[in-house]
């Protein structure tokens, strides 16, 4: 307590300085005159007494130098003269003030803002207890083309059975392609239908994940199964957002699309899974059959929680085992069915890992290329200001004191530079949300906590260490007066140049990747992706089953919507498909074509169910045959159209139309379905995927729920929506629409993260670029005013202009073309490690790299021209006037 | 810092101020060296200034408190008075000072024999 006392008292002091010494001064007059009085009582005369006091006193100057120390906190005392000499430096020089600050705002800034993105994706813990332990395991099949597939719910459930390694193993269903694969669920009862995400998954999920409810219970396993199963868990969003947060739904029965539940838990606020938009959880209510007998369908996601002590490649030994075992019993479905085990946030983080690593180092690049860029700023102002720290010196300040007061006033900058960066990056959060809302994993949640703040502070302390030891330990060495121009300042060019040529190498790596990317995006945006994405929208609807329960109720309701959507006005064409493009779900299965052996057979033939209409709404292209139509039905033989990528791998190009296929392998024996058309192939699941081998059934034949209906309109696009909602309501009141998007929204979404890697990597790298410039062209400007009046007395003795200018831009030149072989030779290294970024462009694509030179030469000569051009025009006479 | 002279001499030198200042009430400091230095007759040899660094650390540790006031002979000056919390701080020091100087002077005793 009293420690506190005093350290208090001390810190008070810092800020009553003038006024406690003044105190105290009076206190010590006032005791001088007192003990002279006393001195003159006792008989001295006056001046000897006041002289005796001061002895006997002690020296003031002493005594109150020694009570500033006793007063204060004399380290920070120091800082504080530092701090304030260093701001008063900086005022003096308020350009170079401003050019640094910017700089490193911009560099904290952009470190800020990716480090942002990272956390939120592969650093931020999931929310379950002992994250680490729980991995995700999936399918492989060399046959079939998987590396991590979902699995069959029989293999789920054998694998759950016989390992050794795992506490247990949950599933999950994966029925949808959009968002984490939850489906689309209607609450009603509370006003107007409420779509919900809704997830199912066996009830041991909750225990294997270690998540505890808010309220209420979590699932029993017991309730995995049918008759146990009518009870859903609630998100906290869904939980806020729907019952206002009212702690007693808890227990209350729900209507979920006709479907009754016992709400029986509400998760905490930070709880996922897997994704975000999951806003209810229900149990899968599986038949205990499913668990034994369904092989060949897979919809689960499967993850488990590993033993303690058992780490991840002693569990992927076992699950070997079990695979193999698997294998042997069920050679029919199990053939070359093996298991893949991936940490469970590896694996979600498993698509934009690449990138954002891709990201981080290009802006650690980037941030060293700040750094750099200050460094280089502080030589030139270190030049400038030898002259001042000479005369320090030699009145006596100590090296290491001036290092300490070069290395504040870094610091000071820096943590300008850092507090406005910060400012930028939450400025720019809005746009890097937009930006990243399509190319970011759906558990991600970007946020500006303490963790990213904490990290701007940390490259906020970093930079001056990066940017202000070198320049400050040089100038500290300048020590003799006379020293303007020469030793020194020759020392610290060859430092600057050196610099610029490693800033030059470094944005030169940022730069070819940056085209690299930006030529991947470009061809990715030139591939066709089959249909015409502009004026139309799609949306899906999903029909409950208890209010449609059979075939011919939910066929006739979906072939109203779309009679209802094409009586609209302006419409121009609508259909309905099972898997909309680029969304990159399907039901998958084998196929045998006719007249083949009878053990040949091909696998993952991609089914869709689709009206008549929907080619024509797509505008997909036929190729050969006829479409579907309206004759198309269920007591007509079954016909498909195919497109061109099966024509072409099952048949070879050969004419298809008349061919026959059936869904199975031939010892099924399934019916023989007639190929009627061949349509263009429409990208399935990304643009930079080959399209495979897909069939279109008619929904009179092949009916599936949800479908997702296309609407072609002259429209713009919110009246079509509304065109929308009105068709469909006018069919049934209580079915939502989900998944709207337009279809050209449906392809930039399916780019959103190239797009997100390539704006903020050309953003680094555009930066970089011209930070070097401006490091080039002060360096040269310095050169240039310094040497005004050697190049004054050239021009008068007759150097021609042009000679002149060559020599200023030589010099500028040389650093660039340096640096910019040096950064070719690294970015031809560094490159080769985003080959799986790019796309349709080698890493060592020529082009690129060509750009790249081009874009670093005309820099370099724009940022050398512009003082060349001043070394021409120096006037001899003032020049020579100025000695 | 102040802190490197002898521990003891300055816990002295507090303790003293701290015991003059409880038994005359608010003083100055000129009027506090004088005292000092009448009692110990004159075998404490202050430099008055010192008193100073003391005043200051009693001050920070809050065992006293200053404000200006008038002295004897109407000269503005600074008085100092015992707090509570000095008081308190006194009595536990003095206890231990007597206690410690009762052990040392029976230790000198013992080593005389």
């Amino acid at each position: 307590m009293t420690r506190l006392f005093v350290l208090a008292s001390r810190v008070r002091a810092l800020f009553a300085r003038g006024r406690q010494d003044e105190d105290f001064a009076r206190e010590l007059d006032v005791h001088l005159e007192m003990l002279a009085d006393d001195y003159v009582r006792r008989g001295y005369p006056r001046a000897e007494a006041v002289r005796a006091a001061r002895i006997a006193l002690g020296g003031s100057m002493q005594l109150t130098e020694d009570r500033r120390e006793q007063r204060g906190l004399p380290w920070l005392d120091t800082t504080l003269q530092d701090l304030r000499y260093g701001v008063r430096a900086l005022r003096r020089n308020p350009v170079y003030a401003l050019v640094a600050i910017a700089t490193l705002a911009i560099g904290i800034g952009a470190g800020t803002t990716v480090f942002s993105l990272t956390r939120a994706v592969l650093l931020r813990p999931l929310p379950y207890a002992a994250p680490d332990r729980l991995v995700r395991i999936f399918e492989t099949n060399p046959l079939k083309n998987w590396a991590r597939n979902i699995a069959a719910p029989a293999n789920y459930a054998d694998w759950r059975r016989q390992n050794a390694v795992f506490t247990d193993i949950a599933a999950y269903e994966q029925f949808d392609s959009t968002g984490s694969g939850a489906s689309d669920v209607f609450l009603t009862g509370f006003g107007e239908p409420q779509p919900l995400k809704a997830l199912g998954v066996t009830g041991n999920l909750f225990s294997v994940l270690g998540a505890r409810p808010l309220l209420g219970r979590v699932f029993t396993d017991e309730e995995t199964y049918a008759g146990h199963s009518r009870v859903a868990i609630l998100s906290y969003g869904a939980w806020q957002s729907i019952f206002g947060g009212d702690p007693s739904v808890v227990g209350r029965a729900v209507a979920l699309s006709g479907r009754r539940v016992d709400v029986v838990g509400v998760m905490p606020r930070d709880f996922f899974f897997p994704g975000r938009d999951v806003q209810v959880w229900l149990t899968v209510g599986y038949d205990p059959s499913i668990f034994v007998k369904s092989r060949r369908p897979h919809w689960l996601g499967v993850v488990a929680r590993l033993k303690p002590g058992v780490t991840l490649a002693q569990a992927q030994q076992d699950m070997n085992t079990v695979a193999r075992g698997l294998e042997r019993t069920y050679p029919d479905t199990n053939t070359q069915m093996g298991v893949r085990l991936e940490n469970l946030h590896d694996s979600f983080a498993y698509a934009p890992r690449p990138a954002l690593l891709m990201l981080s180092a290009a802006v650690a690049l980037f941030f060293l290329i700040v750094c750099a860029n200050v460094a280089n700023l502080q030589l030139g102002r270190a030049a400038a200001r030898a002259r001042e720290i000479a005369v320090r010196r030699a009145l006596g300040a100590a090296r290491g004191r001036l290092v300490r007061q070069l290395f504040t006033e870094s610091l000071l900058i820096s943590s300008a530079g850092g507090a406005v960066g910060i400012a930028v990056a939450f400025a720019a959060r809005a746009a890097l949300l937009r930006l990243s809302a399509s190319a970011l994993p759906l558990f991600a949640d970007v946020q500006f906590d303490t963790p990213v703040l904490m990290f701007a502070a940390a490259l906020t302390l970093a930079a001056p260490v990066l940017f202000g030891v070198i320049p400050a330990l040089q100038s500290s060495t300048a020590d003799r007066l006379q020293e303007r121009s020469d030793a020194g300042s020759r020392e610290s060019r060859a430092t600057s140049t050196l610099l610029i040529a490693g800033e030059v190498a470094l944005s030169v790596v940022l730069v070819a990747a940056a085209i690299l990317l930006a030529r991947s995006l470009l061809r990715l945006r030139a591939v066709d992706p089959g249909f015409d994405p502009d004026g139309a929208v799609a949306f899906t609807v999903t029909l409950p089953s208890a209010r449609y329960p059979d075939a011919q109720t939910r066929l006739n309701a979906f072939e109203e919507i779309e009679r209802r959507l094409r009586a609209e006005p302006a419409v121009e064409a609508v259909g309905a498909t099972s898997t909309l493009a680029l969304r990159g779900f399907t039901w998958t299965g084998d196929a045998t074509v006719e007249g083949r052996a009878a053990t040949d057979y091909e696998r993952e033939l991609r089914h869709n169910s689709v009206t008549p209409g929907y080619f024509a709404a797509m505008r997909i292209r036929l190729i050969a045959g006829r479409l579907l139509d309206e004759r198309d039905t269920t007591d007509r033989p079954p016909v498909a159209v195919v497109n061109e990528s099966l024509a072409r791998t099952y048949f070879h190009g050969a004419d298809v139309v008349g061919r026959r296929i059936t869904y199975g392998r031939p010892q099924d024996h399934s019916p023989w379905v007639t190929i009627v058309g061949v349509v263009a192939d429409e990208q399935q699941d990304a643009l930079d995927k080959a399209a495979q081998p897909a069939v279109y059934s008619s929904i009179r034949q092949q009916l599936q729920n949800p479908m997702t209906f296309v609407v072609r309109s002259t429209l713009d696009e919110g009246a079509m929506i509304a065109a929308a909602r009105r068709a469909v309501h006018a069919v049934d009141p209580d079915v939502a629409l989900t998944a709207m998007t337009s279809l050209r929204q449906l392809v930039d979404d399916s780019l959103g993260d190239h797009r997100l890697q390539t704006a903020l990597l050309a953003s680094f790298a555009g930066l970089a670029l011209f930070l070097a410039a401006l490091g080039v062209y002060g360096v040269l400007a310095y050169f240039v005013s310094q040497r005004s009046r050697e190049l004054g007395i050239r021009l008068a003795l007759g150097a021609k202009p042009r000679a002149l200018f060559a020599m200023v831009v030589r010099q500028g030149m040389q650093p660039v073309l340096v640096g910019g072989a040096v950064g070719l030779i690294a970015a031809v290294g560094l490159t080769r490690l985003m080959a799986t970024l790019l796309f349709g462009v080698g890493p060592l694509d020529p082009v690129s790299y060509a750009s790249t030179v081009g874009a670093l030469v005309t820099t370099g000569l724009i940022a050398s021209a512009l003082p060349a051009r001043r070394a021409t025009r120096v006037d001899p006479m003032t020049a020579l006037r100025d000695e | 810092m102040g802190d490197a002279k002898s521990e003891v001499l300055q816990g002295t030198l507090d303790l003293m101020v701290l015991q003059t200042l409880e038994a005359m009430g608010p003083q100055h400091g000129y009027g506090l060296a004088r005292r000092i230095e009448q009692v110990s007759e004159d075998a404490l040899q202050l430099n008055q200034g010192t008193i100073y660094a003391a005043l200051l650390r009693l001050q920070q540790r809050r065992w006293i408190a200053a404000s200006w006031g008038t002295s004897d002979n109407n000269r503005r000056a600074k008085f100092y008075a015992i707090t509570k919390a000095g008081r308190r701080q006194l009595a536990a020091e003095a206890e231990n000072w007597t206690r410690i100087a009762g052990v040392i002077s029976r230790l000198l005793r013992l080593s005389e024999r």
